[in-house]
């Protein structure tokens, strides 16, 4: 009875990670184009929410393993994948109330790694394969969405420097809409596999289901239907610092980005690399505003997203870590878990509601404040000024 | 702990490549399809430049099903 109680939550955490996974990465396909106009906002998660439905359900062989090698999948516990999960969630929202891109990727590996450190000890978790398959990858793939997106944006602006802008921006606008909703259906079947093999891998360890075997349909479809709408539901405040945050971008580049997002994110895949398309989606969009002159890279912004990248794991390991000393401890640990994970949800949630980001005002400006006093001006007079300037705020306290 | 340049690099070649193809056809696709629709505007014969703008725009969009290809599973 108990390990039911403690399955059955941890496939209601990992639904709500898949959630949470799946607005933190609405931006990575979308960004772009609502930045731009090339979609409108509700139209473009509504877009992206069908595509990642559809990959995730099309992506039943859940062939990689959620542990990649990092540590024994036969030390996993139903109370340590909650722990990780919890973890996860946790970093996912900090960063969302931020407004900053993040890996979700990274957090569940982290906060996987973190609850398995604390459940079974430092010396099962392979440190060589963390580093060559998680680390690398997310130094090395961005770079190469970048510099892809720099050159494609070079080449776009220089292809059209006489066509009339009115029938260009129409013609990437077009390229925008198509290379997003690539980036959206590959988003959906690699990321809609991990929650799935969470869940599978659980059953497995709690003997209610055969190991070696794919996930039930069930489990499919509520990964999938769990992305999907958090896609829909838009991390609006992520959308805003990706598509104006770090650079302001323009139609040609949109395009440019979206194309080096969907062939990184491809290569990389087939090449059986690990991958982050939070990583890969921003490289291409600080890239794309490399490649044009005048463009305006906010490197600040960028910096303070790089450092949320390298706390990603650790401290989604640390929650993770500190969610397992209570998950060990039988039913009421868990239960006592669930209820910081409740109220740790509910504070940030609040808290965002002081500066609130939606898809009405997504557009309006480029930062995302969380607990400074608004100032009226401030965004009227925006442009040009760097943030250094502004107002103390908490935003990249990280 | 072993890093796979080979395949690192090949990612990299492989990615830069093909996004630079899109974007040559993209870029070429627009800038002649617009050409043709202000030729046609001032009366002047506009076949060619439209002919070739949707090439251009036909192998781009031929690139985006590969990738749809490339992406869902049950194609291989």
């Amino acid at each position: 009875m108990t390990l039911l109680f403690v399955v059955i939550a941890v496939i209601v955490v990992a639904l709500i990670f898949d959630f949470t996974n799946g607005f933190h990465d609405s931006a990575n396909a979308m960004a772009g184009p609502i930045a731009t106009g090339a979609l409108k906002p509700r139209t473009a998660v509504i877009i992206a929410a069908v595509l990642n439905l559809v990959g995730a359900c099309l992506s039943t062989e859940v062939a990689k393993t959620i542990s990649n090698g990092f540590f024994d999948e036969s030390l996993i516990t139903p109370a340590i994948v909650l722990a990780g999960l919890t973890g996860a969630i946790m970093w996912n929202l900090f960063t969302w109330l931020l407004g900053l891109p993040s890996s979700s990727s990274h957090a569940l590996f982290g906060g996987l790694i973190g609850a398995v450190i604390v459940g079974a000890g430092v010396q099962s978790v392979n440190g060589s394969v963390v580093v060559s398959k998680v680390l690398l990858p997310a130094i090395a793939a961005p770079v190469v969405a970048g510099l892809a997106a720099a050159l494609a944006t070079r080449i776009l602006y220089r292809a059209t420097r006489k066509t009339s802008s009115a029938h260009s921006d129409t013609g990437f606008k077009y390229g925008q809409a198509f290379t997003a909703s690539l980036v959206a259906l590959a988003h959906g079947t690699s990321d809609g596999q991990k929650t799935m093999g969470v869940i599978t891998l659980v059953l497995i360890s709690a003997n209610m289901q055969a190991a070696g075997t794919g996930p039930y349909w069930w489990v499919v479809l509520a990964a999938g239907l769990a992305i999907g709408i958090g896609t829909y539901s838009g991390g609006w405040r992520i959308m805003r610092t990706m598509g104006k945050g770090i650079v302001e971008i323009e139609t040609p580049q949109g395009s440019a980005a979206g194309a080096a997002a969907t062939a990184t994110i491809l290569a990389s895949s087939h090449l059986g690399f690990g991958l982050s398309t939070t990583h890969v989606a921003t490289g291409a969009i600080l890239g794309s505003g490399v490649g044009r002159r005048g463009s305006e890279v906010r490197w600040s912004v960028a910096r303070t997203m790089l450092v949320a990248w390298l706390l990603t794991l650790p401290a989604a390991g640390l929650v993770g870590g500190l969610a397992a000393l209570l998950a060990d401890k039988g039913v009421g640990g868990v239960i006592a878990l669930l209820v910081l994970l409740g109220i740790g949800s509910t504070v940030i949630w609040v808290v965002s509601r002081k500066h609130a980001v939606d898809h009405t005002n997504v557009t309006d400006s480029r930062e995302v404040m969380v607990l400074a006093a608004a100032v009226p001006d401030t965004f009227a007079a925006d442009s040009g000024r760097d943030s250094a300037d502004k107002p103390a705020k908490t935003k990249g306290a990280a | 702990m072993r890093i796979d340049w080979a395949a690192l690099g090949t990612v990299a070649v492989v990615s830069v490549v093909s996004t630079v193809v899109f974007a040559i056809l993209l870029g070429l696709g627009v800038r002649f399809v617009s050409l043709a629709k202000v030729r046609s505007n001032t009366g002047a014969s506009s076949t060619t430049a439209l002919t070739a703008g949707y090439t251009f725009l036909g192998c781009a969009g031929l690139l985006v099903l590969y990738c749809i290809y490339l992406i869902v599973p049950q194609f291989h």
